[in-house]
């Protein structure tokens, strides 16, 4: 694997593999759940806006 | 914030700070810098100009940190210094309560999702790197941050998962007192034990059979085998994916305190209202006399007497060894948002050694004093009768960890103490209070004494000698 620069931690080949495995899956709901919100926009269906990201209340609790 | 109390204070490299290339941290008279690697400019660049930085400050997520104008520690690297603010005490995942160390997850998690927005990524999700500030999980290390591309996968996923998820799993739905497996395993839960450990109805759960169940099968699986780079793709909606997952699957678990041995002491103990006010009262009036910087509640459960002197202004440090109270203390805390005090699950019998490279990585409990403070408030029985740790040795115990003592002698005919010895033999003539005036006398000067209101216990503060 070679993103530059290598990590300095080393990610550990199964723990590389089996991420890509496991992300492509979830990746694939992502796009779905996008998606899914866009075509509900279409027709005026507003979705709920996510709980996290860069509202500042931080979502530790 | 209150004036810190010096943690090792002096100067060198700290013995933690030797992983990454990208810098280190280093004390120099008395003061803690980091010092950021000419390798590291671009990704320092990259953190304080894209607003990464100030939206994670704001947010409580990253500790703050000022550029310096200071000469290097070494020079022929350096790229810039800078003086992260102090963080009062450095407690680690295997003294947190389960509430803690998801929160530290979360805060780890939420951390990656800003992180990518800015276009980086954590290079490392060490639970080492958070600690908590202000009542916060907060990441304390600046260099934690790489330059994201898209199509690069997480490179911490596996170090997150040993370090959160395998520890938090154990402990939700195996046993609590399973966090113990990071005092041994530094980088984390070994995720073929934890998965040998889980129940076997954990592979019904999609997040645990992926990420700790399948994961161990394919580190095993493929150790050492050789990943072609160019199908060793991930796309960013896929990483989006990975992180919402793992966020999902450790929100689901929950531990709920429940009836140990110590959860209800404060419904369950034998003295009247009057003592326990009159025990606050002087707690109070003391701490607000010596104004400590850094006070140690030994045995606090769930911190009522650590909230007492923490209103002193002083940082307190309210330890206890069940898991139950200590959840109970982190949960108040967040209610109450409480900047001042520091739950902390600790075997005082047996307190956290020095552990990790050279046995200096991570500092023991005692490496970590001495405090201006300590508290040990019916505590003494438990450890000179219990433990039977004689009264001299006890006293030579707090005289190591505080300047100022204050201790509650629980007299042999207390009700408590006579628990205590309903199966053994008292073999404790000693333990009077004469006994313990003498003993406690040879490290301290006794400045009070004062007979608790309704009980037959003395209350004393102590200066050491």
């Amino acid at each position: 694997m070679h993103f530059a620069p290598l990590p300095y931690l080393d990610p550990g080949s199964g723990s590389f593999l089996i991420q890509l495995l496991i992300a492509a899956l979830l990746g694939i709901g992502v796009a779905v759940r996008a998606s899914w919100s866009k075509i509900k926009g279409w027709f005026g269906i507003k979705s709920e806006p996510k709980a996290d990201d860069e509202d500042d209340e931080s979502e530790s609790r | 914030m209150t004036k810190m109390t010096n943690q090792n204070p002096g100067s060198g490299q700290l013995s933690a700070s030797f992983r990454d290339p990208s810098g280190f941290l280093f004390w120099r008279n008395g003061t803690l810098y980091r010092q950021i690697n000419r390798q590291y400019e671009g990704e320092y660049a990259r953190l304080m100009e894209s607003g990464l930085y100030d939206r994670l400050v704001k947010a409580g997520l990253l500790l703050t940190h000022v550029e310096v104008d200071e000469p290097a520690e070494q020079p022929d690297l350096a790229f810039r210094l800078i003086q992260p603010e102090r963080v009062p005490f450095i407690s680690y995942p295997y003294e947190w309560s389960f509430g803690q160390l998801k929160d530290a997850a979360l805060a780890t998690l939420s951390i990656q999702r800003r992180a990518l927005k800015a276009g980086m990524s954590l290079k490392d999700a060490s639970a080492y790197n958070i600690q908590f500030v202000r009542g916060k999980a907060t990441l304390i290390d600046t260099l934690s941050f790489e330059v994201y591309k898209e199509g690069q996968p997480w490179v911490a996923y596996r170090q997150f998962c040993q370090h959160f998820l395998a520890p938090l799993a154990l402990m939700a739905l195996r046993d609590v007192r399973l966090n113990q497996l990071l005092r041994i395993y530094i980088d984390g839960v070994p995720l073929d034990l934890a998965s040998q450990l889980l129940p076997a109805r954990t592979r019904w759960n999609f997040g645990l059979l992926t990420h700790i169940h399948l994961h161990a099968g394919a580190q095993k699986r493929y150790a050492g085998a050789e990943v072609k780079s160019r199908r060793a793709t991930m796309s960013r909606q896929a990483m989006t994916g990975l992180i919402d997952s793992l966020e999902s699957t450790i929100r689901k678990l929950e531990w709920k305190p429940g009836g140990t041995e110590w959860g209800n002491y404060y419904d369950i103990t034998n003295y009247s209202d009057a003592a326990f006010e009159h025990k606050k009262e002087l707690v109070r009036e003391w701490s607000a006399r010596l104004q400590p910087s850094l006070v140690w509640d030994l045995g606090a459960n769930r911190g009522v007497f650590s909230r007492v002197a923490g209103a002193s202004g002083a940082y307190v440090v309210s330890s206890d060894i069940d898991p139950t109270a200590v959840e109970q203390n982190y949960r108040q805390v967040k209610d109450e948002k409480t900047p001042n005090l520091l739950p902390l699950l600790l075997d005082l019998t047996n307190p956290s050694p020095s552990i990790g490279w050279g046995n200096e990585e991570r500092d023991s409990f005692l490496g970590r004093g001495p405090a201006d403070m300590v508290l040990a408030l019916a505590l003494i029985h438990h450890l000179a009768i219990s433990n039977n740790v004689p009264l001299p040795q006890l006293a030579e115990f707090f005289a190591k960890v505080g300047k100022w003592l204050v201790i509650e002698f629980v007299p042999k005919a207390d009700s408590q103490v006579q628990k205590l010895l309903v199966s053994r033999e008292d073999i404790f003539p000693g333990y009077t209070r004469e006994g313990f005036e003498e003993a406690f006398g040879r490290c301290f000067r006794i400045r009070e004494a004062v007979p608790v209101r309704e009980s037959e216990r003395i209350l004393y503060l102590l200066e050491r000698l």
